[in-house]
């Protein structure tokens, strides 16, 4: 008989003499670390996140407080010699009014405006989609989401095509040449800019708010009416509660969506100097004021990673009252009667508004001589594939330019390139995450990766320039090289690609792996037989997003592209500003087509929904 | 397959938290059938995982016959793939992009068989196993029993000297878990194998193993067969933790004694003066018999007057409530009890059924053989 009286023993942690030393725990630790190469890889990987994401921000902070090239005279001193002259500049000087504080006033009110309005609409519509007999829901809930796999200045585009006035120089908008001239506030500024940006970012409220909605649990909802609650009661008392954190979350996400945001408001803003914080952060750099730009892009991120902190608090807080996955979490209908046909039809607007609308315009305006007439001769595919046009420049088709292939080429190239990388390493970074067991290790992966997430990408794309556009040590000049653009994008798509890894990984689990040590396989046998086909979907998600959203990205390009390296985004920016309209909108028109089958094509292999997507 | 030594083996997870489990010695022998037998988060997973090297040790060693396998101290450590063990997860975890087949015959391929052998080994235990019909389909075609005996062909198919098992019949239903115990037992026997098995059921503890090692916060508190487990607990938490409905334990070392248990002590010390620092009685359900005339109380039994205030039909078994002030016992018994509720009636226990704790909750042996004696005398 085995008795054995170690119950009690009243502090079981003291192990008395078989208590190891640090030194041995220490180097236990470190042989069952280095049996696998998951830590090697773990630590390359650190290093080389540290030298693209965290140097660069170091280095346009570091911008902002201290001397740049043009300025020693000025100020008396060496250049790289600490000054406070450009934090002075932004935030007290006569000029900071322009260079700051109109812009911060209209990004905020801009971002405010979009979000009530998206807020309203969405809710609206995910309430009808998700809990209502409204018809065609289902058709509804892909259709409505259409917006957002768009690239937002699509909108601004097809803005300017209907409502471009005398203003502005180039082929006049259709309600101008019908002879009505809509005034600046319509055409330009903040009003079509918070518009844009409500319709753009609905689909975000649709989203979360819908499935939020969708998982509630209706026994909760129950109890309450036999407990006598009536219909407004529970809505107010039981689900609005309960939705709040959803609700906050996409408030802040649209919030940090706008902060970034620069082709919108480049294209409508900029005829009437409508300035918001990414096109204030453009101009310093346009006119080679990096220290001004330092101190902007340093703002920009400021407020983006308070945002996303307050919103990692809603997620946290809204953890504690999860809802999900019980039983009784099916999907009671509210019965709209007669208002069935109504809210049909006010779902049909908002599709109609935010899709429709935008994509036929632009498309009619690629195919019309004279804008907003109507008639058959007036129709032309000349700007798609016309030849020896009569013009200063671009004189053939769009889709006959060289300038457009080429153009499409470096797409491919650049994008394609760095999000096959960026997903490659974000299944990696997902597997160190999970797997290793420097726990240290695991964390700073995890945050180093997710940093750009706070850097909206304009701030980080001038990050990139500062460190780059000069020879620093061992690494030559980038700047107007492909190279720069394929670091910057892997950098900027990392969040997205290591959070995909990361919850492929987690969702994974460690079982399926142990199983096959168990059974005798060894690090690269498990990853080859086991991980990598079991992730072979998550792995084409880490690549496809990525790719999408690269390909209709503008904020990053805008700043690093040069003529040479041009793709398709600033490609039809620089039509934009040279008034080619029609060729902008078709090459507009194509990207919006590629990201929409992109999208569709995400969604199709893996069978997710898009949500998870959301934000990249 | 020489037997498998735990010498002070430790983990925790982070240096503040507590361990999870605690200067554990087990000694698994050859061809046993031990069960890890706790509540949930007592340690009994993470000490299995221990075993298979899939956790690492805080402190401490492994021994695998004469090998070291694991240990801090000695800085060694044998990676789970070459410990050349089988483990059944909880889940099962079958690798959802391989067939039935390939998912039996992954061991035997990463052992470079030849193909012959493979396929007649692969043959052999899905045979053994029944789920030969399914040889093509996916783990997601199967039900959780199909998928629960794949998991256990993968992990026999490669012959391993020790089998563990982690809670594999907990996802089961009731009648699934009943022939699947019966396989375990089978398979036992078969393959010859030594057998780990993580269980927070003590029926299935009960049933299956031939060593039952109980484990609470990260420590051992008794190791034997089922018998002395359940006959014999080494202290208030076995005994608290196996035997369904509970033990009835009598508290003396409380400042709210009941009535019962202050004239158990009563009992107790007129019996055996000699036994000091009783802290608590425990009296099994079974143990206890009742009887509404007091001249049918055995002598020297420990007995009161209580009021029925319940009565449980089990199927086959009933369990009876009674009450007398605060206090109150569980008694089961296999006649239809003729009593009606609020009546007065006479229970009673034997002197040798009387387990004896102290105050620290241990078990007072030399407390057995004396009141054995007494009995006798």
């Amino acid at each position: 008989m085995a008795l054995f009286s170690e119950a009690t023993k009243a502090s079981p942690a003291s192990g008395g003499t078989r208590q190891p030393t640090a030194w041995q725990g220490w180097r236990y630790r470190a042989k069952v670390a280095s049996r696998e190469p998951t830590t090697l890889i773990g630590v390359l990987t650190a290093l080389l996140f540290t030298y693209l994401i965290a140097v660069p921000i170091v280095s346009i902070v570091l911008d902002a407080v201290r001397v740049q090239f043009g300025h020693e005279r000025r100020l008396g001193k060496d250049i790289g010699d600490l000054t406070s002259y450009y934090l002075d500049r932004v935030f007290m000087s006569p000029v900071s009014v322009d260079l700051f504080w109109r812009p911060l006033f209209n990004t905020l009110t801009v971002a405010v405006g979009a979000i009530l309005l998206s807020l309203v609409i969405g809710g609206i519509l995910a309430w009808l989609i998700s809990r209502t007999d409204m018809f065609g829901r289902r058709w509804f809930a892909t259709a409505l989401i259409v917006p957002y796999m768009l690239p937002a200045w699509t909108f601004a585009l097809a803005w300017t095509t209907l409502f471009k006035n005398r203003t502005v120089g180039g082929q006049p908008g259709w309600f101008e040449a019908t002879g009505f001239t809509p005034p600046d506030w319509v055409a330009y500024g903040r009003f079509p800019i918070t518009i844009i940006l409500a319709l753009h970012y609905t689909p975000f409220v649709l989203l979360l708010f819908g499935s939020a909605l969708r998982r509630f649990d209706s026994q909760l909802e129950d109890s309450a009416r036999i407990l006598g609650a009536r219909r407004y009661q529970v809505a107010l008392k039981i689900i609005l509660p309960l939705m709040r954190p959803a609700l906050l979350s996409s408030m802040v996400l649209i919030f940090a969506k706008c902060l970034g945001e620069f082709g919108v408001p480049y294209v409508l803003g900029l005829p009437v100097k409508f300035e918001v914080l990414s096109t204030s952060l453009f101009r310093s750099i346009a006119s080679r004021q990096t220290g001004v730009a330092g101190v902007v892009a340093a703002s920009i991120m400021i407020i983006g990673i308070i945002t996303l902190i307050i919103d990692a608090r809603l997620v946290r807080e809204a953890r504690r009252f999860v809802t999900v996955g019980s039983k009784g979490s099916m999907n009671r209908q509210n019965r709209l009667g007669k208002m069935r046909l109504p809210a049909t039809v006010f779902a049909a607007a908002i599709f109609v508004l935010s899709v429709g609308l935008p994509l036929v315009t632009l498309f009619l305006s690629t195919v019309m001589k004279m804008p907003a007439r109507f008639t058959l001769d007036n129709f032309t595919l000349d700007y798609w594939i016309g030849t020896n046009l009569n013009t200063v420049a671009l004189q053939t088709g769009v889709l006959l330019s060289p300038d457009l292939w080429s153009a499409a080429k470096n797409t491919l190239t650049i994008v394609g390139l760095a999000s096959l990388t960026s997903g490659i390493l974000g299944l990696l970074v997902g597997y160190v995450v999970i797997r290793t067991p420097v726990r240290a290790l695991s964390i700073y992966l995890r945050q180093v990766t997710f940093l750009p997430y706070l850097v909206p990408g304009i701030a980080f794309a001038a990050a990139y320039l500062s460190l780059f556009a000069v020879p620093r040590g061992p690494m030559p000049a980038l700047y107007g090289t492909v190279t720069i653009l394929v670091l910057a994008l892997i950098a900027d798509q990392m969040p997205y690609a290591s959070r995909a890894g990361i919850s492929a990984m987690t969702q994974l689990g460690k079982e399926p792996e142990e199983a096959a040590q168990i059974a005798g396989a060894g690090w690269l046998r498990r990853m080859i037989l086991i991980v990598i086909p079991i992730q072979k979907g998550s792995l084409v998600t880490g690549v496809l997003l990525p790719f999408i959203s690269g390909i209709k990205g503008l904020s990053l390009f805008v700043i690093l592209a040069v003529p040479s390296t041009d793709v398709l985004t600033t490609y039809s920016l620089r039509l934009v500003d040279y008034h080619y309209t029609q060729a902008a909108n078709a090459v507009v028109l194509m990207i919006a087509t590629i990201a929409y089958l992109g999208t569709l094509a995400a969604q199709k292999l893996t069978k997710t929904n898009l949500a998870e997507g959301l934000g990249s | 397959m020489p037997t498998i030594n735990l010498n002070g083996a430790q983990k925790n997870y982070g240096v503040n938290s507590a361990n999870a489990v605690s200067d554990l010695d087990l000694e698994i022998g050859d061809g046993e059938f031990m069960c890890l037998l706790g509540p949930s988060g007592c340690g009994k997973t993470t000490t299995l995982r221990m075993i298979a090297g899939l956790e690492n040790l805080s402190g401490g060693e492994i021994r695998i016959g004469e090998k070291v396998v694991d240990s801090v101290q000695e800085g060694v450590f044998v990676p789970p793939e070459k410990r050349e063990m089988g483990l059944v997860f909880q889940s099962y975890a079958l690798w959802p992009h391989m067939t039935i087949e390939r998912n039996t015959d992954f061991g035997l391929r990463l052992r470079k068989l030849p193909k012959a052998e493979r396929e007649a080994r692969v043959e052999q235990v899905m045979q053994a196993l029944d789920i030969a019909k399914y040889r093509d389909r996916y783990p997601s075609q199967l039900s959780g029993g199909q998928q629960q005996r794949v998991a256990l062909a993968r992990m026999l198919a490669v012959n391993p000297g020790v089998l563990l098992l982690d809670e594999p019949l907990s996802n089961l239903d009731a009648r699934l878990r009943l022939e699947m115990r019966a396989e375990l037992k089978r398979i036992h026997k078969e393959f010859k194998t030594t057998i780990v098995f993580v269980t927070h059921d003590q029926w299935e503890a009960m049933t299956l193993a031939t060593t039952i090692a109980v484990m609470n916060n990260g420590t051992l508190q008794q190791m034997g067969t089922p018998n002395e487990i359940y006959d014999r607990p080494a202290n208030r938490f076995v005994a608290e933790f196996v035997g369904s409905p509970p033990i009835n334990i009598l508290d003396l070392d409380t400042a709210d004694m009941t009535n019962v248990a202050r004239e158990a002590a009563v009992f107790l010390s007129a019996r055996q003066p000699s036994l000091k620092g009783i802290g608590a009685i425990g009296l099994r359900p079974e143990a206890i018999g009742y009887t509404d005339d007091k001249v049918q109380i055995p002598s020297d039994s420990f007995s009161g007057e209580m009021i029925v205030t319940g009565v449980l039909p089990t199927g086959g078994s009933w369990i009876l409530e009674l009450r007398s002030d605060n206090n109150t016992l569980f008694l089961t018994t296999s006649v239809l009890p003729r009593v009606e509720l609020g009546t007065k009636t006479h229970f009673y226990a034997e002197t040798g059924a009387l387990h004896v704790f102290d105050k620290a909750g241990r078990r007072i042996a030399e407390a057995d053989s004396l009141l054995r004696d007494a009995a006798i005398n």
